[in-house]
């Protein structure tokens, strides 16, 4: 392990730290916040079959509430299809495929932004509202729920998209141009001398808890469109 | 290594500006009455779901929600997403250089976030200490006599609700941030901006919860039982912004440290290696991290209840408010031992040093912390024992909870047999763990009452098991705090607190702690509801006495922030490297710490614990002090 | 810093001594605590409930009993025994654990734990011991079919009683008579309340849409308060009242009385019902 202790500036990554470090940090954020989302859910799922088995003065679920299926079938398979878009991107990033990379993750950027769209106008079409009885507070409340994770993710996407990008004519392990460090603009040097290496990591570990995300939009299908 | 060390300092008024805590409360004033204003207009437009109320709760959302973004952007928190959004890639490190300006905005360090910690934690505690003092003025007398029956209980409910807020970081905020990258041997915490905005996140949190006077107050306590809740005004909208800033804010922090302790431990140091304390950390994080979202998901729901008219706690449109009691104690039983766990963690680590002996029965202790861990998540429907949830389940809890005491017993052995035949010495920090083992105890004794179903009829919701959890939170995290605080001071500071003072603060607060709580066991027992304004004619006797002690409680933090000014500000006695001769990394390294913490990352050959070892080959040795300031 | 451990084994004789002295504290302690303090622990003879509850208290305290005299006692030895006497520091010898001594805290911490479960099972079998047990509930007393049903609803912010088998009258005064076993069933119309009568033994949680039942078996006349428990708005502290458990003569006459007092207020109520389901109330408290 001694290599690990040798002089830091062997490093050319962030701030003279091993390179696999980002990615091991990214990696196990990535299954923690998994986790923590998998509990946030478990609120709602929770809410749902309790509501659903006390019944309280008969409005679980009145007659005149019946969610639009072909709107939440739109919604869940765009969810899944974008991260199985990003697992594909993820394939090509790692084979090196960049331009690739880049068509995918745009894809299926834009396949998320189509989730968001079609679940505001599922929310605005569906003929009843979040004050119809229990099923349709579990419904409203998870449907928004799930929506602001969906954007937060799609966020974090949209991020590693717009560095590659941005940095599509740096050959691998090339440097940028110094004033290309972020952050704070009054930093003298730039600290993060090949900006395309961080690309990886980061989307490891976003393709994992897209896919992640994805599933929970499955299960919230199957249980408020299916059960 | 200070590579970069060049000092740029720009002109004054260009540093009150920059992004600081100046132009974070601005923006967040701004933010606020922009959020108000979009509140009103919208449901000025009538939209169906938020007419019928008649108090806009809408708007003080929205303007809370603006305001507390306002506020971070204002600190410098919209600097790197907006970055990160025009393709940037990250850069970790900001603000880390020199000087005062650094503890009042978004700074990288974790030592730096450490002090943060320490210093915004300590003042909301000072005003959560303050509402209880003026709670035990109202108690002297039976009936109502200074506040009137609402305010009285928007006291009560700051009081609660602030101290179940902010003393979950209590110790992880100050202690974690401060001292698990250098007990792991690591430059920094694996997200160090997140690790910034979880401190921010609770300060805003905090002003939250303050502002609360301005709109009413709110009548439900720190748990914020539905559908009190629902009915209660716009008051009680500071209450769940509050709680769910706090929710994301323990949510990252313990993401953070699991992360950290996970990827960044130096070589060598191996899980067996892992100060007890990050274990306790590691356990708490576990608990922060999931039960916090449920807490982030339970308030949602009350806050779509009382904006969007959504209907899940309302029995009367197909809710129930049980939904709300399960949802709130799955998160709310974890959250007492996120509350708990640190403080044993605290008491593990300081023993060895000062029994001058290795931590007795590591491995006993580390199955102690995460087997409360895990146990904790299976108990929470004992705070419904009499609720008329699920009755034929409640033989299940009544052992489940008991169980915990098994785990709880292992901490309790390790510690005790620690001491035994070690070559104790009486400082004050080892004074506040020895407190922490009686006052556990205690609370842990009387939790034993609770968890009895025929003895809980009687003392559930009574004084009894406020006494309960005071002798386990205030007896075991805030004398573990003190004794963390009074260990580390030299560290953290440079500077040595005064000894002297610091055992009068520990004797006063001791005494006047046990005087304080210990009559409200018979309080309880003697009929006395919590959150009441009157009660009855025969507990006044009890009721005097407690409040007088509680103000001599409240005296003697006055005492220990007396020594803290004095020691650090005035009398500045510099503090040596490693006064307590700890084998720990962190006192490896200089005092001050420098900002990289190591220069080289050392290689750990064993545990901090190597104590009455004729041939100590481990960390002392082999471990290079950074020092280059 | 690490200097020499101290000499080992300067008395060995240490634990056997802190043992024998605990043993002898705790037989001493133990039924002191048990016989004089035990049965001064509230709630008092109220009810076959509060007896039972105050025989539970006395287990619980006697159980606690050496738990807490034997770690005071260990601080105590220890902080006294194995003080540092040096002005220099010194280390103790580097003890990393006992397999022996883990067990048996495991067995003995282990057994203690279950046998406190299993009587506080036992005990909550004997008819639910006077807590609330929701609509079905779980733990029944002997002759329960024939328990006497009283409704207790809670309303922001006082209860009212309502009789069933009195044709439903609602009264603001809680009356039981004595040697009875009486079926309460706890509901409220607004927030959560929790009836608490005191020196029953009793304590019910009312939520909004549940109907609580709780048992308890009467003793002989007398009163007793009523407070509320839960957190449930503005004037929660002055949710209190007096109950009076009355002979069985006169908690019939008693009844009576009150029923001519509501015929002519009956039809502006509902019906007697387990549950009532008001329009929601907003901005009460
Ligand atoms: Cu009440």
């Amino acid at each position: 392990m001694s290599e690990f202790a040798a002089n830091e500036t062997d490093y050319e990554v962030v701030e003279g730290e091993p390179p696999e470090l980002l990615g091991r940090n990214l990696n196990s954020a990535g299954h923690l916040l998994a986790s923590a989302t998998a509990f946030f859910f478990l609120a709602f799922i929770f809410a749902y079959f309790y509501l659903r088995s006390l019944n309280n003065a008969g409005l679980w679920h009145p007659k005149h509430v019946t969610p639009p299926t072909t709107f939440g079938t739109l919604v869940m398979a765009l969810t899944v299809l974008s991260a199985i878009l990003v697992r594909l991107g993820l394939a090509d990033q790692r084979a090196g495929r960049r331009s690739e990379w880049r068509l995918k993750a745009a894809v299926g950027l834009a396949a998320g932004v189509g989730v968001v769209v079609l679940q505001v106008v599922e929310w605005a079409t569906m003929g009843f509202g979040p004050a119809d009885g229990g099923y349709a507070s579990v419904f409203f409340g998870w449907t928004a729920f799930n929506l602001l994770f969906i954007v937060g993710t799609l966020f974090w996407l949209q991020n590693l998209l717009a560095t590659a990008i941005r940095y599509r004519n740096v050959p691998v392990g090339g440097k940028p141009t110094p004033g290309h460090a972020s952050g704070d603009p009054g930093r003298p040097g730039h600290d993060v001398a090949d900006p395309l290496s961080l690309v990886r990591p980061g989307l490891e570990a976003l393709s994992f808890y897209w896919t992640f995300l994805a599933g929970l939009g499955v299960l919230a299908w199957v249980v408020l469109y299916l059960a | 290594m200070s590579a970069t060390a060049v000092e740029i300092r720009p002109p004054v008024w260009r540093r009150l500006i920059g992004f600081n805590a100046i132009t974070g409360v601005i923006f967040g004033i701004i933010g606020y009455y922009l959020g108000w204003f979009l509140g009103h207009h919208i449901t000025g437009k009538s939209i169906a779901f938020f007419a019928d109320i008649d108090q806009n709760d809408l708007s003080v959302l929205l303007g809370y929600f603006f305001g507390v973004s306002g506020f971070l952007i204002g600190l410098g928190f919209g600097v790197y997403p907006w970055a990160r959004l025009r393709g940037y890639p990250p850069s970790l490190r900001e603000k880390e250089t020199q000087g005062t300006s650094r503890y009042f905005g978004l700074c990288t360090d974790h030592k730096v976030v450490g002090i943060q910690y320490l210093i915004g934690i300590g003042l909301f505690f000072f005003i959560g200490g303050l509402n209880a003092m003026l709670i035990r003025v109202e108690l002297l007398r039976p009936a109502s006599q200074v506040f009137p029956a609402g305010q009285y209980l928007t006291l009560v409910g700051m009081h609660g609700t602030m101290m179940m807020g902010m003393m979950t970081s209590g110790i992880l905020g100050p202690f974690a941030n401060y001292f698990v990258p250098l007990m792991i041997g690591a430059r920094r915490m694996a997200f160090p901006r997140i690790e910034s905005l979880t401190f921010w996140l609770l300060m805003a949190a905090g002003a939250v919860l303050t502002t609360t006077i301005f709109f009413g107050g709110f009548p439900t306590g720190w748990t914020g039982y539905e559908p009190l809740n629902s009915q209660a005004n716009t008051g009680m909208d500071s209450y769940l912004v509050f709680f769910a800033l706090v929710g994301v804010s323990m949510c990252l922090l313990g993401l953070n440290m699991l992360a950290t302790i996970i990827t960044m431990r130096a070589p060598g140091l191996t899980w067996s290696r892992l100060p007890i304390f990050c274990w306790a950390v590691v356990s708490t994080s576990i608990l922060n991290l999931l039960a916090a979202p449920v807490l982030i998901a339970v308030l949602g729901m009350a806050i779509l209840d009382r904006t969007a008219q959504t209907t899940f706690f309302n029995p009367q449109g197909g809710g129930s408010p049980y939904l709300y009691q399960n949802l709130f104690w799955v998160f709310g039983h974890p959250e007492v031992y996120i509350l708990a766990l640190p403080g044993m963690g605290i008491v593990l680590e300081l023993l060895p040093v000062f029994a001058r002996k290795p931590l007795w029965g590591y491995r006993l202790a580390v199955s102690g912390l995460l087997g409360v861990t895990l146990l904790s998540w299976l108990v929470w429907q004992h705070h419904l024992f009499v609720s008329g949830i699920n009755s034929d389940l409640r033989p299940f809890y009544m052992l489940s909870t008991e169980l915990i005491s098994i785990p709880t017993g292992f901490t309790f052995l390790c510690g005790l047999m620690t001491l035994w035949r070690g070559q104790i010495r009486f400082t004050v920090p080892l004074l506040f763990c020895l407190a922490w083992f009686f006052n556990f105890l205690i609370g842990g004794l009387s939790g034993v009452f609770l968890s009895d179903v025929p003895s809980d009829v009687t003392t559930h919701g009574s004084f009894f098991s406020m006494a309960h959890f005071h002798y386990t939170i205030m007896g075991g995290l805030v004398f573990a705090f003190f004794a963390a605080i009074y260990y580390w001071s030299p560290k953290m500071f440079g500077y040595t607190l005064n000894e002297r003072l610091g055992k009068i603060h520990f004797w006063v607060m001791f005494i006047s702690f046990n005087s304080t709580f210990a009559p409200l066991f018979a309080v309880g027992f003697l009929g006395q509801p919590r959150r009441t304004v009157t009660y009855a004619h025969n507990l006044q006797f009890l009721n005097d006495w407690v409040s007088v002690s509680a103000f001599v409680l409240g005296l003697s933090m006055l005492v220990f922030l007396y020594n803290f000014v004095y020691s650090l500000l005035f009398a500045r006695i510099r503090a040596p490297q490693n006064p307590w001769s700890s084998l720990s990394l962190e006192w490896q390294l200089p005092s001050p710490v420098p900002v990289h913490n190591f220069d080289r990352i050392p290689v750990i050959t064993g545990d901090p614990y190597d104590y009455g070892n004729p041939s100590p080959g481990a960390i002392p040795a082999t471990a290079p002090a950074g020092g280059s300031s | 810093m690490s200097a020499q451990p101290a000499a080992a084994g300067s008395s060995p004789a240490h634990g056997r001594r802190f043992l024998a002295a605990w043993i002898v504290l705790s037989a001493i302690l133990t039924p002191v605590v048990a016989f004089f303090l035990g049965p001064a622990i509230p709630p008092g003879n109220g009810s076959v409930e509060a007896t039972g509850q105050v025989f539970d208290n006395e287990v619980l305290v006697a159980v606690s009993t050496p738990v807490c005299v034997f770690v005071v006692l260990f601080l105590g030895y220890a902080l006294v025994s194995f003080r540092s006497r040096t002005a220099e520091i010194v280390d103790g010898p580097p003890l990393r654990g006992d397999m022996r001594i883990q067990i048996a805290w495991m067995i003995v911490t282990g057994a203690t734990v279950l046998g406190l479960a299993a009587f506080g099972t036992y005990e909550l079998l004997q008819g639910g011991a006077g807590g609330g047990q929701g609509p079905n509930a779980a733990f029944l007393p002997a002759g329960h079919n024939h328990a006497l049903d009283v409704q207790v609803i809670g309303q922001q912010w006082e209860f009212t009683y309502r009789y069933p088998t009195f044709g439903g009258l609602e009264t603001p005064q809680l009356v039981l008579p004595a040697n009875t076993l009486i079926r309460l069933h706890v509901t409220s119309l607004d927030a959560v309340h929790s009836f608490w009568a005191y020196q029953l033994g009793v304590k019910a949680d009312a939520n909004p849409g549940t109907d609580n039942v709780v048992y308890v078996q009467t003793k002989g006349a007398r009163s007793f308060d009523i407070r509320c428990a839960e957190l449930c708005g503005l004037w929660h502290g002055y949710m209190f009242d007096t109950g009076q458990v009355v002979d069985q003569g006169r908690f019939t006459a008693w009844a009576k009385q009150q029923q001519t007092y509501f015929t002519p207020v009956a039809r502006y109520l509902p019906p007697y019902a387990t549950t009532y389901m008001p329009d929601p109330q907003r901005r009460a408290g």
